[in-house]
C-alpha cells in the first residue's frame, strides 16, 4: 500500500516529515493532525528516526574475546562504556542498539568511510555530523579536531584528547575541513580477522538499559 | 535638496525634537512619502517600492560594532518560529504572533500595549503551510491583518478593537494567509496561500473603511477565459498561482505589482500541458479595476515548486543612458530579473545562485530549458536550486546609495521525485503534489548574502553563510546591510564591500526580515529569532 518509510526523516527532513504526518498526502496518506497531538507526532518522527538501512552482516565472533580485544587495543583510552573509559570519542554503551555488525566492522577497518550523517533538512540543507577540521590561528597555533558546532562566525572543535576549543573565524588564518577523515586510527593490519570479528561481536552486544 | 532635508531630519532626531505623539494616524500621503519619515516603518517592505532601505544613518559602519540589546519581547505563550516584520508608527510597533495574533508594542520599552487574537476554526486547514504570519498593514487609524483561516480583519490601531472582518476565502479548501496585506489610497489588497491544497489563486481588493470587496483577480483562468489555452484540458480545474507574499505599488501609474506561486499539482505536470498562466508570474495590476496590465512569466509550466511570489522591488535607474522605471525580482528559480515596470519588457536576467535547469534566458526572458531536469519516478533527479529555491519568502533590499540589490541566496540542490498528482474534488485530504524531494547530504549546502548591481544582476560581493538562511536583508544610509543566519547570528555587513562589522548570537535561528526605526533621537534595529522579538540600539 504505502511507500517504504525507512529513512524518511533523513531524506525528507524533520519538519517536512512532521508536516506530512500532520497534513497527510494525496494518494492515500491521511492527515493525522486531528487525532494526534503535536507531541505524539514528534514521537512518531522519533520512532521513524530509529529505522535504518538493512545491514545483512552476520555477527559470528565471540563477544567475550572481543571484550579482551577492546581492552588490549587502546579503545578505552578514547571511548567510554558504562561510565568506564575516555570521553574524547563517542560513548559506546548503547552501540549495539544503534549500529549493526557490518557498519561496526567497516568502521574498525576504515574509520572515515561511513561517517554518520546529521539529519537532512530541506530548509537548510544537510550537514555532516562528523567532520575533521584542521585550523591555524592568526598567531600561528595549529590544531586538529572534530567539529562540535559551527556557524557563520564561530566554530567549536574537539581535539583528540577530548578538549573543546572555541574560535571566532575572524581570528583564524586557516580553516580546512576534511570530510571522510576520522581521528580514529584504522585497525586494518593491526588486528587479525578473527580479532575484528570478536570485537564486532562485543560491540554489537552493547545495549545499555534504557 | 533632498539630502539636505534628510540631514536636517537626522539633526532633529538626534536632539529629540520630535515629540512622541502616539497619534496612530497614518494617512495615505504619509505612506506615499515614507522615505521622508525614516523614523517610522510604514509598510511591510519599508515603502511602496518594497526597497527595505532606510535613510537612518545614526547606526553606521563606524559604530555598529557597539550595538546592544535594548529590549526583548516574547509572546505570552511559546509559539513556532516567528516570521513577523513589523510596522512602526509614532513609537508603536505592530507585530504578529503565530498563527494570526496582532500585538501592539511600545517601541521604546518592549511593553505590550494590546493584543488581539482571532477565533480559529476547530480544524484549521494548513496544507503546505505552517500557520505563520509575516505582518500587518496600516492606513489611517486602522491595522489590517490576513489570518490563517483566510479572513481579512481591520483593527483599531489604538485599541485593537475589530472594525470589520471579511471572509476572503474558504479555509476548508486550503486557503490560508501568512503574507501581509498592502494598504494604498482607500484600499487594502490581500492574497492567500494554498497551492499545495490545489486552490485557485486569487488577489482581492477591499474598501479600507468598510471592508466591501472592490475587485477580485483570479490568477489562473478557467475554461473560456483568456489564457485558459495555456492549461490544455487542465483548464477545467486549473489551480495554484497563489499570492501568498506581499506586493508593491507604483502611485505614479496606480499599478500594483504582485508575484504568483506555482501551478498545482506540483512535480507532476501530466494533466496541465502548456505554460499554465498566470502561475510563477509577476502581475502588473490596475489598482482601480483589478485588471492585469501586463504579466511576465518567469517559469512557464513550472514543475519544481519555484513560486514567483518574492517581493518585487521597484526602482528607477539609467540603462543605456536613459532613465527607466524598473522592477527587479530575485526569483526562487535562481535568476535575477530586471523588467521595465511600465511595459513589462524584459531587460535582463542572470543567475544569482547555482542552477542546472536552464541554459539561460532568451531575448524575451523565457528560460531555455536543459534536458533531464524534471522530476522523475524512483530516486528522482538532482536539480539546482532545491525546492526552497535560491531564495524564498524573505525579502531582499535595494540601496539607492550603492545601487546594489541585497539578497540572501540559497546554494543547494535537491532530488526531485515525481508521483501521482490528481486533483480530487472537494476539501483536500493532504498535499496535492505529485511527488517530493530529497535534500542533499553533507556540507554541500550553504547560503550567502549577495550584492548584485541592481541594473545588471552582476555580483559585486558576497558574504558566505554556514547554511542557507531564511532572513531578509535591510539596507541603510549608514552604509550597512543587516541580515541573519539559521544558526542564530544577527549581523551587519558593510554595504559597499560585504565586510562583516558586527554579529550577535540570538540563541535560535532567525526567520524574519529586520527593520529599523528611530525614537527620541535614537535609531533602533529590530529582528526576531525563535520566540524573541529583539530591538538593538547604540549605548
Amino acid at each position: 500500500m504505502g511507500p517504504n518509510i525507512q529513512g524518511i526523516p533523513f531524506s525528507l527532513g524533520m519538519e517536512a516529515t512532521t508536516n506530512v504526518i500532520k497534513n497527510g498526502m494525496s494518494g492515500g496518506m491521511p492527515a493525522f493532525g486531528g487525532q494526534l497531538s503535536a507531541v505524539q507526532i514528534q514521537h512518531v518522527v522519533q520512532y521513524l528516526l530509529t529505522l535504518r538501512k538493512q545491514d545483512k552482516f552476520k555477527v559470528t565472533g565471540d563477544p567475550a574475546k572481543g571484550k579482551d580485544v577492546y581492552e588490549s587495543s587502546g579503545c578505552a583510552s578514547c571511548h567510554m562504556i558504562d561510565g568506564q573509559g575516555g570521553d574524547s570519542a563517542p560513548d559506546l554503551s548503547n552501540l549495539g542498539a544503534l549500529r549493526a555488525g557490518g557498519y561496526l566492522r567497516t568502521t574498525i577497518l576504515y574509520p572515515g568511510s561511513d561517517l554518520p550523517q546529521q539529519h537532512l533538512f530541506l530548509e537548510t540543507g544537510g550537514k555532516l555530523d562528523y567532520l575533521f577540521v584542521h585550523l591555524v590561528t592568526k598567531n600561528g597555533r595549529a590544531l586538529d579536531g572534530t567539529r562540535v558546532i559551527e556557524d557563520s562566525f564561530r566554530i567549536v572543535i574537539e581535539d583528540a584528547r577530548g578538549n573543546f576549543h572555541s574560535f571566532d573565524k575572524s581570528d583564524l588564518r586557516e580553516l580546512r575541513e576534511e570530510p571522510g577523515k576520522s581521528l580514529m586510527p584504522s585497525y586494518k593490519g593491526k588486528l587479525s580477522d578473527a580479532q575484528v570479528n570478536d570485537l564486532v561481536a562485543y560491540l554489537a552486544s552493547l545495549k545499555a538499559a534504557q | 535638496m533632498r539630502r539636505a532635508a534628510y540631514a536636517l531630519l537626522l539633526v532633529m532626531l538626534t536632539f529629540g525634537i520630535f515629540a512622541r505623539a502616539f497619534a496612530q494616524d497614518v494617512p495615505y500621503q504619509k505612506i506615499l512619502h515614507s522615505d521622508d519619515h525614516p523614523q517610522d516603518w510604514l509598510t511591510y517592505g519599508g515603502n511602496y517600492a518594497s526597497q527595505r532601505f532606510s535613510r537612518l544613518a545614526q547606526i553606521n559602519t563606524k559604530n555598529v560594532s557597539q550595538l546592544k540589546v535594548a529590549w526583548i519581547y516574547q509572546p505570552s505563550r511559546a509559539v513556532a518560529n516567528v516570521e513577523t516584520s513589523p510596522i512602526v508608527v509614532d513609537g508603536v510597533m505592530y507585530v504578529t504572533e503565530p498563527p494570526s495574533t496582532v500585538t501592539a508594542i511600545d517601541a521604546r520599552t518592549g511593553l505590550r500595549l494590546w493584543s488581539w487574537s482571532p477565533k480559529m476554526p476547530d480544524h484549521l486547514v494548513l496544507i503546505g503551510l505552517y500557520g505563520n504570519s509575516r505582518g500587518v498593514a496600516i492606513l489611517d487609524k486602522t491595522v489590517y491583518v490576513g489570518t490563517a483561516d483566510a479572513h481579512l480583519v481591520a483593527l483599531d490601531a489604538k485599541t485593537g478593537g475589530v472594525k470589520w472582518d471579511v471572509h476572503v476565502a474558504d479555509n476548508r479548501f486550503g486557503y490560508s494567509m501568512s503574507g501581509p496585506p498592502l494598504a494604498i489610497d482607500g484600499k487594502v489588497i490581500v492574497g492567500t496561500g494554498g497551492s499545495e491544497a490545489a486552490v485557485r489563486g486569487l488577489l482581492d481588493c477591499y474598501d479600507a473603511k468598510t471592508g466591501k470587496r472592490l475587485w477580485r483577480l483570479w490568477t489562473v483562468p478557467r475554461l473560456g477565459e483568456p489564457g485558459a489555452d495555456s492549461w490544455g484540458p487542465g483548464a477545467s480545474q486549473s489551480a495554484g498561482g497563489t499570492t501568498w507574499n506581499n506586493g508593491s505599488y507604483d502611485p505614479a501609474t496606480n499599478t500594483i505589482y504582485w508575484g504568483t506561486g506555482n501551478p498545482a499539482p506540483d512535480f507532476n505536470d501530466d494533466d496541465r500541458p502548456g505554460d499554465n498562466l498566470y502561475t510563477c508570474s509577476l502581475l502588473a495590476i490596475d489598482a482601480n479595476t483589478g485588471k492585469i496590465k501586463w504579466h511576465f512569466q518567469f517559469s512557464p509550466h513550472e514543475n519544481h515548486d519555484w513560486d514567483s511570489a518574492e517581493p518585487p522591488v521597484l526602482f528607477d535607474a539609467k540603462i543605456g543612458g536613459k532613465l527607466r522605471h524598473l522592477v527587479a525580482l530575485a526569483n526562487r528559480n535562481a535568476f535575477y530579473y530586471v523588467l521595465d515596470r511600465d511595459t513589462g519588457e524584459f531587460i535582463t536576467g542572470v543567475p544569482f545562485a547555482k542552477e542546472t535547469w536552464a541554459k539561460g534566458l532568451d531575448a524575451k526572458g523565457r528560460p531555455i530549458l536543459n534536458p533531464n531536469q524534471q522530476p522523475t519516478l524512483g530516486q528522482g533527479t538532482l536539480v539546482y536550486p532545491s525546492i526552497t529555491g535560491a531564495v524564498d519568502w524573505p525579502s531582499p533590499s535595494y540601496s539607492p546609495d550603492t545601487g546594489l540589490f541585497y539578497v540572501s541566496a540559497h546554494e543547494t540542490g535537491a532530488y526531485y521525485i515525481k508521483g501521482t498528482g490528481e486533483i480530487e474534488p472537494g476539501a483536500p485530504k493532504g498535499i496535492v503534489g505529485g511527488g517530493g524531494v530529497k535534500a542533499l547530504a553533507g556540507d554541500q549546502s550553504y547560503g550567502a548574502i549577495r550584492a548584485l548591481v541592481a541594473t545588471t544582476g552582476k555580483l559585486r560581493w558576497q558574504y558566505k553563510l554556514f547554511s542557507t538562511a531564511w532572513v531578509g536583508t535591510l539596507a541603510t544610509a549608514g552604509g550597512l546591510v543587516f541580515s541573519g543566519s539559521d544558526e542564530g547570528n544577527f549581523f551587519a555587513l558593510d554595504a559597499s564591500t560585504g565586510k562583516p562589522l558586527w554579529q550577535f548570537y540570538m540563541g535560535h535561528g532567525l526567520r524574519s526580515n529586520p527593520v529599523t526605526y528611530a525614537l527620541d533621537g535614537k535609531q533602533y534595529v529590530f529582528v526576531t529569532a525563535g520566540n524573541a522579538y529583539v530591538t538593538f540600539t547604540l549605548p
